[in-house]
């Protein structure tokens, strides 16, 4: 490249000196080597009128100086090339109107080919200790797809980044083997297009769209979970894309053996390849994180700011994401950094509260906030001032901790499990109707 | 080289070609028109490298040969030419361009025509007819919520699909997007295509001299359009634009329909009092039948104003910047619209009441 680059500036020298000032600016000002191919040289020019004009007038002019300069030069093709977006011009406009909300339309550049999200890259990926292996393994696939780890199988929780690696997959496949036909999709849309298929007796067009792909990337395969039907068009797919070597890659919410009503035939299938997990990003990769989202925003946080955004936000990148957006947003509103205290006042109002306090500590502040006995909550009790606390208690345990139903009845004092189900139900019910219920139990997890 | 054309066909052709041939910084003979005198005519061509026009005008020539005038030059004298006469003479004698009309004479320096570059033919391309106004409707109801800024070029375009029996034309800057469907009976396969919004005022102009159906040619990088000895090509982006179909609310928890005019009223005078955002504030209330608009700024002073309307739903508040708002109503042309919003935070869609629903703007509300 740096050798194309060289040459092009000792042939700009000859040219300069054998066409017209005003010729040589307007023509050959944006023009580069793009690369050499067998004594064919490939020029990028800007758009058809220079490609056109090069041609016409100059071909044999700057053949001659490249042959000069290297005697195999044999041809010179030219070859448009995308300009990318001039940054710098005409922001200070947009700014002014920035306090309307963008679409976020970063999300729907979709490459309508292979449905790719072009936005998905290695290079704009964070790797950190949580996911280097899976970094590492989709880049023995990339390298030579269909023939280590056929299929790749990443899973990992909503939010941590699953999606960008298997998209990141196909756009470096795409990248570096162009013959290879991609396509990724959701196991969703495999699912309503095998239905629809099925329906107007199309299964054969829909069968065959499908296997002329090399590489078939499907995202969120936890939708196939006791999908009878489904898994078994997935299974003879797979099948046929395994027996010639085609690349598969896979996504899910849990490891296959865990997926519930997955067929065996199935999982062993899953097995043959690479499962590979995602587990929670640790707090060194969450504050590149951190520091990755914000580039784009064009924000600088203190170094403080961003290991408090790191500690509270542990499980989720998009929460990230979402915060740093809210976080963007204050900032060019405010027109001023924000203190750490702003921040904080931002993760609270922002964030789902987190799992770490305990069962007392919840029965403790609902007690205080409804001003009755604690140990009344754990009691035998049914007056009319404890009941409902106690089942505030045990809809904030299930609903913001996820702890199970006959746990929660063995913590607050040995109660059955189906009554803690009934109070839960109760309250969910109620707190659509009543204002005040919800109210309070806003009031009582901004506590938590 | 001397030719006989008509004068009033020639002024409105010079008067055309001048708004493409505009200074060029580097290479001068880019702000010239070239005529190129054939047999029986003489095709004048102009292009900014971005653009390129091409038009037939017959006429009388006794020689053929090229000469290049200076745009501005010519058009003005032109343009100014107050001349009934059904005729004008333009000689070309060494160097200078000598035009002749009934009263009038002019001689103009012309310029070495040999740096003006041709102007692209499109060679394997998809061929298809269409109405030229049908694609000018299309383009004009659309092309203003282009992004002006050069960063994703892909957003400083208009995007033209085909969908079903429907040309859709859609641009957006990512604060609004504008959507306009266009029926069409061309049942060629037609691939996407981005024209740069920048060349679309230029574009909109020529199209108006086309008539009936005209010849459309796209492949990855030209788009020309061809009918009657006029011919324009234009740089296209090779690009994708974002699936914003995505971005269009299906349902809407307020509506909103109301007179067009009323609402254009109301934020004229907003306009009045906005603030440096430009922000307005809509406040309804579907109980109390209540659609207000208002405005305030802390240096000038505020106002409401009440809109008479059907209002269903939630009630609610919301903030838009009023220039926004108010630029998609220019493309719809019925008495009364309808506003579907969908809470805080979420866009707004403005559609024509009634008629055909082949119009739609979007605005993202302002975020406080």
């Amino acid at each position: 490249m740096n050798d194309h680059s060289k040459m092009w500036q000792t042939a700009l020298i000859e040219i300069e000196s054998a066409v017209s000032q005003a010729n040589f600016s307007t023509w050959f000002k944006d023009i580069r080597i793009l690369r050499e191919d067998e004594g064919t040289i490939y020029l990028g020019v800007p758009n058809s009128f220079t490609h056109e004009w090069l041609q016409k007038k100059f071909h044999s002019s700057i053949l001659r100086i490249l042959r000069q300069m290297n005697e195999h030069v044999r041809a010179l093709e030219y070859v448009i090339v995308r300009e990318d977006g001039k940054s710098g011009q005409n922001t200070r406009k947009e700014q002014s109107q920035a306090p309307t909300i963008a679409m976020p339309l970063q999300d729907f550049y979709i490459n309508k080919e292979d449905n790719l999200n072009p936005r998905y890259t290695f290079e704009s990926l964070v790797v950190g200790p949580f996911n280097e292996l899976a970094h590492a393994a989709s880049q023995m696939v990339v390298k030579s797809p269909g023939q280590v780890y056929n299929p790749l199988f990443i899973y990992g929780q909503t939010g941590r980044g699953k999606t960008h690696i298997i998209q990141a997959v196909g756009n470096e496949i795409k990248k570096l083997h162009p013959d290879k036909k991609i396509f990724y999709l959701t196991s969703e849309r495999f699912g309503s297009e095998l239905f629809s298929a099925i329906q107007e007796g199309k299964v054969q067009a829909f069968k065959d769209k499908y296997r002329k792909y090399d590489v078939i990337i499907m995202d969120d395969i936890q939708f196939f979970a006791n999908k009878e039907k489904f898994q078994e068009e997935l299974f003879h797919f797979f099948n046929t894309f395994y027996d010639t070597a085609r690349q598969l890659v896979f996504s899910g919410d849990k490891h296959p053996n865990t997926i519930p009503g997955l067929e065996d035939r199935l999982r062993g299938r899953f097995s043959m390849g690479m499962i590979v997990d995602i587990p929670e990003p640790d707090q060194e990769s969450r504050v590149m994180i951190v520091r990755s989202k914000c580039r784009p925003h064009k924000i600088t946080l203190s170094d403080e700011v961003v290991e408090c955004i790191a500690t509270s936000i542990n499980d989720n990148i998009r929460e990230i994401e979402g915060i740093i957006n809210i976080i963007a947003c204050q900032i060019q509103l405010k027109n001023k950094e924000l203190n750490l205290n702003e921040i904080r006042n931002i993760l609270k109002n922002n964030l789902k509260p987190k799992k770490m306090v305990s069962v007392k500590d919840v029965v403790k502040i609902v007690s205080e906030f409804y001003n009755i006995d604690e140990e009344s909550i754990y009691n035998k009790t049914r007056r009319k001032e404890v009941v409902r606390p106690r089942q505030v208690v045990m809809y904030i345990l299930r609903e913001d901790f996820g702890i199970s139903f006959p746990s929660i009845g063995e913590k607050l004092g040995g109660r059955d499990h189906t009554t803690v189900i009934h109070s839960y139900e109760k309250m969910r019910e109620e707190i659509k109707t009543n204002q005040l219920l919800s109210q309070e139990i806003t009031q009582v997890r901004t506590m938590l | 080289m001397k030719i006989e054309l008509g004068f009033k066909k020639i002024k409105e052709v010079i008067v055309l070609l001048e708004k493409v041939a505009n200074k060029h910084q580097t290479l001068p003979v880019l702000s010239c028109i070239l005529f190129d005198v054939v047999k029986n005519g003489v095709i004048l061509r102009a292009t900014n490298l971005d653009i390129g026009v091409e038009i037939f005008v017959p006429a009388k020539s006794d020689v053929i040969g090229t000469f290049a005038v200076p745009a501005k030059t010519l058009s003005l004298f032109i343009s100014q030419t107050q001349d009934q006469n059904q005729s004008v003479v333009i000689e070309f004698i060494s160097g200078n361009l000598h035009i002749k009309t009934n009263k009038s004479k002019g001689v103009i320096k012309t310029v070495p025509v040999e740096d003006f570059p041709s102007i692209p033919k499109l060679k394997d391309c998809q061929e298809y007819q269409i109405s030229p106004e049908d694609f000018t409707q299309g383009l004009t109801a659309v092309f203003y919520s282009a992004s002006i800024s050069n960063v994703k070029p892909e957003l400083s375009s208009v995007y033209i699909y085909k969908d079903n029996e429907n040309l859709t034309f859609v641009a957006t800057d990512s604060f609004r997007l504008s959507e306009k469907k266009i029926k069409t009976p061309t049942t060629n396969k037609l691939n996407d295509i981005l024209i740069p919004f920048k060349n679309i005022p230029d574009i909109i102009r020529v199209l108006g001299y086309l008539t009936s159906s005209m010849k459309v040619c796209a492949n990855k990088n030209l788009i020309s359009f061809e009918n009657n000895g006029i011919y324009i090509v234009s740089r296209i982006i090779d690009g994708v634009f974002p699936d914003y179909r995505q971005i269009i609310p299906k349902s809407f928890t307020t509506e909103v329909v109301a007179l067009k005019q009323d609402i254009l009223n109301a934020l004229k005078i907003s306009n009045i009092f906005s603030d440096k955002f430009n922000q307005v504030h809509m406040k309804i209330e579907p109980r109390t039948k209540l659609l207000e608009i208002q405005t305030k700024n802390s240096d000038i002073g505020e106002n409401q104003t009440h809109i008479d309307a059907a209002l269903t739903g939630e009630a609610m508040e919301i903030n838009f910047n009023y220039k926004y708002l108010i630029d998609g109503f220019q493309s719809i042309n019925t008495d009364s619209v309808t506003l579907q919003f969908n809470g805080l935070n979420k866009p707004v869609v403005i559609k024509p009441v009634s008629g055909e629903q082949n119009f739609l703007y979007l605005v993202m509300p302002m975020n406080r």
